[in-house]
């Protein structure tokens, strides 16, 4: 009985480390509608400068925290002022793009700097510890909770009191109202971003020193578990975010209690989708209120797509079909096999996110359930490989669609947020259900490619197998877009009241084009798998759902060119920088950035 | 008696090259090229940076004493970032690309598994030197690996941490990867042969920090002994926080752990641990002796556990082609000709034909203390 | 045609619609009047099916239709349009209209009742994918119609059918709505302010253009703050205040009622309109 609780006591803890995270991610979203993807990033960045003051100044802690509080807090403002103010006006996914392309380049430059070893950050507090129950607490966890509270009450008091803090809530609650009223909203927002960015920062710093470890890849975690924490609170709510934040770190606690250590994001993100799924404004926002959350369709740039004529759709086809003729390089057939294979993917999610509006954030979990099907079904079951590529397909397309089924409902970031948590999901339910899929060692031996007893043995008859599935692939769904269907979907994301208002059932259509979609992302999934010969857990993760996301975005949404271009540029440009070695992903981060900026609408406009 | 002749030979070789380093002609010429598939970016990038330490200080002293007969060793390190689609791509140049003799690596399973196939088919050596994962070297006769096999591994720690500690009880705490999940598997079956009972099991996930919970789970238990199949990382991590919980149960470690960032990470919690290395700073072995010494001199620390295997790679990779020519098929050939060369992990490097991975890691039982790893004398072995 | 009976809707403290009734009988022209907040575009939402009322009922054509969510009312033959305009951005302005006839598309969408209704979508998404001869001349006639309701707005819309909705000036989007309204084949057409955001040319040519509708024997429910409009247009008048119906009758009698004009004067309001579009 009395490990329950050391099993609470150590919820609380945990918690309290990922409120100071959520905060300041509340804080964000309150008023700028905007998931700051590089508020790990800026955690990071402040562990990092923590690490400097102590080792080289040796700075007491107060000072260490006050000085990281300034770093912070001016990152921020540059991260405001030369990342977001200028995509003020954009749709929205051109922000929060933005702050992923942010966040690549802030890790890599820390990594850069500081090298990618983990450091140490010992914390000059005594070592103190104080017995509750059969476990102790030290003195760093009551700094930590007492600089949550004080940061939240402080914060409390700055909203209620201060000026500023009124002009903060008044953007929050209607940011053209508030702009009408003369309230400065660009100040509004570069106080939002110093405040929750010096929070973020110091929570980067004591969370080092709460574990003596610091690394350029915490970033990533850092960020998930705050998104989740603040989401279960209630998005934008900084109360809610503290509340959500102990929530959290309870039910993982209880959950290891329950079932061991490695179900231990599992429940996270079960909790996560289901209060999405029952209470979409968070736990603790009062019912019925409308949630705020701008109506569809915002996520979509408006723009004219650029028409290119059929015929130059077929040169270009019958110019790729002849690359192994012309250019029988290896090397170069293998990159563009792997464009083919995203852009399998990139023409599934332009579906989903582009044409139905659905952002999903989790679609590498379509390429895992395609993946795994197509390798067990041809293992275990000796099911010839063409066959199970098709049955691939139409698993990922079923069990896709009954797995987001349940967030149809969801709007906007609420439906992304989703769909990364059921990714999540996807990816640990595969580590843990051994019997089938083999958990953590993985599916190995899976057979090569055949095709009706031919084995698909060189990297020529890949590539066209590959690129013919992309071109069979891209004509249907481009026929779907012409038909009814594509009007239909169009109109679901453009807004999704009047769709409704003229007989358009949303769920039907979303788990239509969701299906149709997902089944491109399984056969992709299903093939990489026969090419690579192994799969685990890992092989699909979540940094595939980003580049897919990112794929579609270049494009243009919904434009089935556009994701075939888009995957060809973001798998080759890479393998182009491979000459620039680490600085590759900066290089990556910039670009993504200069796109967000000079072209939201994707290089070959939304359609 | 040809093998023991090409022994001798060697073994009078390498005495010539650790003596007359300084003086050899500096290797000049066209390079002989490796390449090397891991990562330098994203999350496991420290992984690539400790290769490339282990890698150029095997260089720098192969390429001092005459290079691959005169020639100089070089590799080409392609940033994969241990991700399959990348390693795939990588694989491909490095088959076509005629320059390249042999390719070293990818690091995780996933990433080097899926580029198997291909450079099996192109018949290039993928040689996998971080690689557990058992069915590597099962993905064709190119597939070669000297990582040390856990079934190799896991009876020793076991043999540590029941015979010599003594500990009945065991709860195993496991990074839920291929690596560590076969080496849990591995270490129970050793255990329980051995007559220890495994109360307790967690696997956690690689970017996992706190360990609190599970640390109450596994007191739930009664073990009198803590296992840790981890990295030197989340080892450090979870040490601490067993202390700070006020378990004061000893705790042992598989060599991984074996890096100066065990103890820089985990501070006073670290002491006592109990863990294993191949080799050890002070190990009288000539190789030790010299990696270390000359690591240190370059680097200004102490070597780890990727550093050695890198090291280790290099100096086996040019053994080879020093003896069979440097050319794919040679290497191939010759990987499964070649005896005992002299090696940090192995004592001798000696390849079986069939697993095409090395048997016989050495193994020193080493005890965290005063913030160093020491032989571990303590502790007599317990019948 | 439409009956509604104590119609109620809260928003926490505020009763937004109070204990309406109303009736409009079949080819009947009613409109809804009242100052701003009254309470009019939450009745439409509460008929309309995308509000769930706290109390009430609401009868279509003798069928109990209160909480049917608004893709069955649609079904059933009721088109709205919206006071602040919803247009399908990105759409052009053919295939705003082609969606507001989604529900008369009678070949490429199956209904299958029972368990096959599950594999309704499939047989929908290969209908589409296929296009068989049924398939494609549907498509074709109501493209046909759709293009006759552009041309019922004069050069308005028809030169622009191609280009995207969001390329629209205000007043042409606000036609788009109402083509969209007509391509439903309404039985009961409900109208939130037509004329919000027009100028005086406009609001007259729209002013037409409803009242040929209405010749055509559609049933009409019309909210406007143009009076003018009102009077001349409509059979009956429902004047609303703070969620209650204060006024039903004729346009005259309802002009001279001294609660309408303590209402309208009350709230200061009164004919002005236009403007208040803005501050929304
Ligand atoms: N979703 C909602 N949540 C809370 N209050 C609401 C909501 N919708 C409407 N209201 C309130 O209900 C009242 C009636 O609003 P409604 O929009 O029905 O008025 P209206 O008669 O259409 O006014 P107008 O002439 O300005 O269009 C208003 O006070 C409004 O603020
Ligand atoms: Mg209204």
């Amino acid at each position: 009985m009395s490990s329950w609780i050391d099993y609470t006591v150590n919820g609380i803890i945990i918690g309290n480390i990922y409120a100071l995270l959520a905060v300041g991610l509340a804080l964000i979203f309150g008023v700028s509608r905007l998931i700051n993807f590089a508020h790990g990033s800026v955690y990071v960045v402040g562990a990092y400068a923590g690490f400097l003051a102590v080792t080289h100044l040796g700075t007491p802690l107060p000072v260490t925290i006050a000085l990281v509080v300034v770093v912070g807090a001016l990152l921020g403002l540059v991260i405001e002022r030369f990342g977001l103010r200028p995509l003020q006006g954009y749709a929205h996914i051109a922000p929060l793009l933005a702050t992923i392309g942010i966040s690549f380049v802030l890790d890599q430059l820390v990594q850069l700097f500081f090298t990618p070893d983990p450091r140490a950050l010992p914390s000059s507090l005594l070592e103190t510890r104080f017995q509750i129950g059969s476990g102790t607490i030290g003195a760093l966890d009551l700094v930590i909770a007492a600089i949550g509270l004080a940061s939240a009450g402080l914060l409390y008091t700055f909203l209620r009191y201060t000026r500023l803090g009124w002009a903060v809530r008044a953007t929050a609650q209607d940011r053209d109202a508030a702009q009408q009223m003369g309230v400065d909203v660009d100040a509004v927002n570069r106080t939002v971003f110093a405040i929750a960015s010096g929070l973020g920062a110091v929570s980067g710093l004591l969370v080092g020193m709460y574990y003596n470890y610091i690394d350029p890849a915490m970033s990533f975690q850092a960020t998930l578990k705050g998104v989740v924490a603040q989401v279960v609170g209630g998005v934008g709510n900084v109360p809610g975010a503290i509340a959500g934040s102990l929530l959290l770190g309870l039910v993982e606690s209880y959950g290891i209690a329950l079932f061991g250590t490695s179900y231990r994001n599992l429940f996270a993100f079960v909790l996560l989708v289901a209060v999405l799924v029952w209470r979409p404004n968070g736990l603790f926002a009062s019912k019925r209120q409308t949630p705020p959350e701008p109506m569809t369709g915002t996520f979509i740039a408006p723009s004219r797509p650029i028409q290119i004529p059929g015929k130059v759709l077929l040169a270009a086809a019958a110019v790729a079909a002849l690359v192994p003729l012309v250019l029988p390089h290896p090397y170069v057939l293998q990159t563009l096999t792997n464009s083919w294979l995203y852009a399998l993917l990139g023409l599934s999610l332009t579906l989903i996110a582009g044409t139905v509006g659905l952002v999903s954030l989790g679609h590498a979990a379509l390429l895992a359930i395609g993946g795994y099907s197509s390798a067990l079904l041809a293992l275990n079951f000796g099911v010839p490989v063409g066959i199970a590529i098709l049955s691939a397909g139409l698993i990922a397309a079923l069990l896709g669609t009954v797995l987001v089924f349940p967030s149809f409902r969801l709007r906007g970031h609420y439906l992304s947020i989703a769909t990364l948590a059921i990714g999540e999901i996807v990816s640990l339910v595969i580590l843990n259900w051994e019997w089938l899929t083999r958990g953590p060692i993985g599916v190995s031996g899976i057979p090569s490619l055949s095709l009706f007893g031919i084995e698909l043995d060189t990297d020529r008859s890949v590539y066209w197998f590959t690129l013919v599935l992309v071109i069979v692939l891209a004509a249907l769904q481009l026929r779907l877009l012409g038909s009814h269907l594509g009007r239909v979907l169009r109109a679901v994301r453009d807004d999704d009241v009047a769709a409704r208002s003229y007989g358009i059932r949303l769920d039907r259509y979303k788990a239509l084009a969701f299906a149709f979609g997902s089944f491109a992302a399984g056969v992709s999934g299903g093939v990489t798998s026969h090419i690579y010969s192994y799969i685990n857990h890992e092989t699909f993760n979540a940094q595939l759902s980003i580049l897919a996301l990112t794929i579609v975005i270049l494009g243009g949404m919904g434009n089935v060119t556009g994701a075939i271009v888009g995957s060809v540029l973001l798998v080759g440009l890479p393998e182009v920088f491979r000459v620039a070695a680490e600085y590759r992903v900066l290089i990556y981060g910039l670009v993504l950035l200069l796109l967000v900026r000079f072209r939201p609408q994707g290089l070959l406009g939304t359609v | 008696m040809p093998v023991l002749h090409r022994r001798s030979l060697l073994a009078a070789a390498s005495a010539l090259v650790l003596t007359r380093a300084v003086q050899a002609e500096p290797a000049k010429g066209e390079p002989v090229l490796l390449g090397v598939s891991g990562p330098l970016t994203g999350p496991n990038a420290q992984y690539g940076a400790q290769w490339k330490q282990g890698f150029d200080l095997a260089l720098d002293e192969i390429n001092g004493s005459g290079g691959i007969k005169g020639r100089p060793l070089a590799y080409i390190f392609e940033d994969t970032q241990s991700d399959p689609r990348q390693s795939v791509a990588v694989a491909q140049k490095f088959v076509a690309d005629p320059k390249i003799v042999a390719e070293l690596g990818d690091f995780a399973s996933p990433a080097s598994m899926a580029a198997s196939p291909i450079y099996q088919r192109g018949k290039l050596v993928q040689f996998g030197f971080t690689n557990s994962h058992p069915d590597f070297t099962k993905g064709g006769d190119y597939m070669w690996s000297n990582s040390v096999s856990q079934a190799d591994e896991q009876p020793l720690s076991a043999a540590y941490a029941v015979k010599r500690l003594g500990l009945k009880k065991i709860a195993v705490l496991h990074l839920n990867t291929d690596w560590g999940r076969t080496s849990k598997d591995l270490f129970d079956k050793a255990a329980k042969e051995m007559g220890a009972e495994v109360v307790a099991t967690e696997g956690y996930l690689p970017d996992e920090k706190d360990f609190r919970s599970t640390l109450v789970r596994v007191r739930g238990a009664k073990p009198d002994g803590l296992m840790l199949i981890s990295y030197y990382s989340d080892a450090a991590l979870i040490a601490r926080q067993v202390r700070q919980a006020g378990i004061k149960l000893p705790i042992v470690a598989a060599s991984s752990v074996y890096s100066p960032k065990f103890i820089e990470l985990g501070g006073d919690a670290v002491e006592g641990v109990f863990t294993a290395s191949r080799y050890f700073p002070d190990d009288p072995r000539p190789q030790v002796r010299d990696f270390v010494g000359k690591f240190k001199a370059k680097y200004s620390k102490e070597p780890d556990a990727f550093n050695a295997y890198a090291y280790d790679t290099m100096t086996l990779m040019a053994a080879v082609m020093r003896e069979y020519g440097a050319d794919r098929k040679a290497i191939h050939d010759g990987l499964a000709k070649i005896k005992d060369v002299p090696s940090v992990i192995f004592g001798k490097t000696t390849f079986d034909t069939k697993t095409r991975r090395v048997d016989g890691a050495m193994n020193v039982e080493l005890v965290v203390k005063d913030g160093k790893f020491q032989l571990n004398e303590s502790h007599a072995a317990v019948r | 045609m439409l009956a509604v009976r104590g119609l109620t809707r809260r928003f926490g403290g505020l009763t937004a619609v109070d204990a309406v009734d109303l009736d409009v009988a079949e080819k009947e022209f009613v409109s809804i009047i009242g100052p701003n907040g009254a309470g009019k575009t939450t009745l439409f939402n509460l008929v309309t099916g995308l509000d769930d009322p706290d109390a009430g009922t609401v009868h279509l054509a003798g069928r109990d239709v209160t909480g049917l969510p608004a893709e069955k009312l649609a079904a059933l033959g009721v088109a709205r349009t919206f006071q602040h305009g919803r247009v399908f951005a990105n759409l052009s302005v053919l295939d705003n209209i082609l969606v507001g006839a989604h529900v008369r598309f009678k070949s490429v969408r199956p209904t299958w009742r029972g368990p096959l209704a599950l594999l309704d979508p499939i047989a929908e998404l290969a209908l589409a994918l296929i296009r068989p001869g049924k398939v494609k001349a549907e498509e074709a006639q109501m493209r046909e119609e759709a293009l006759a309701i552009l041309a019922r707005f004069g050069e308005r819309l028809l030169p622009r059918k191609d280009n995207p909705a969001y390329s629209l000036s205000y007043a042409n989007r606000r036609r788009v709505e109402i083509g969209r309204a007509l391509a439903l084949g309404p039985r009961l057409l409900m109208l939130d302010e037509p004329t919000a955001g027009m100028n005086q040319t406009e609001t007259a040519e729209m002013q037409a253009l409803i009242g040929g509708l209405k010749k055509t024997g559609l049933t009409i429910l019309l909210i406007e703050h143009k009076l003018d409009m009102v009077m001349q247009l409509s059979d009956r008048v429902v004047v609303m205040d703070e969620g209650h119906v204060i006024a039903n009758g004729k346009p005259a009698d309802v002009r001279n009622d001294p609660k309408v004009i303590e209402a309208y004067l009350g709230h200061h309001r009164a004919e002005r309109a236009p403007i208040e579009e803005a501050a929304e």
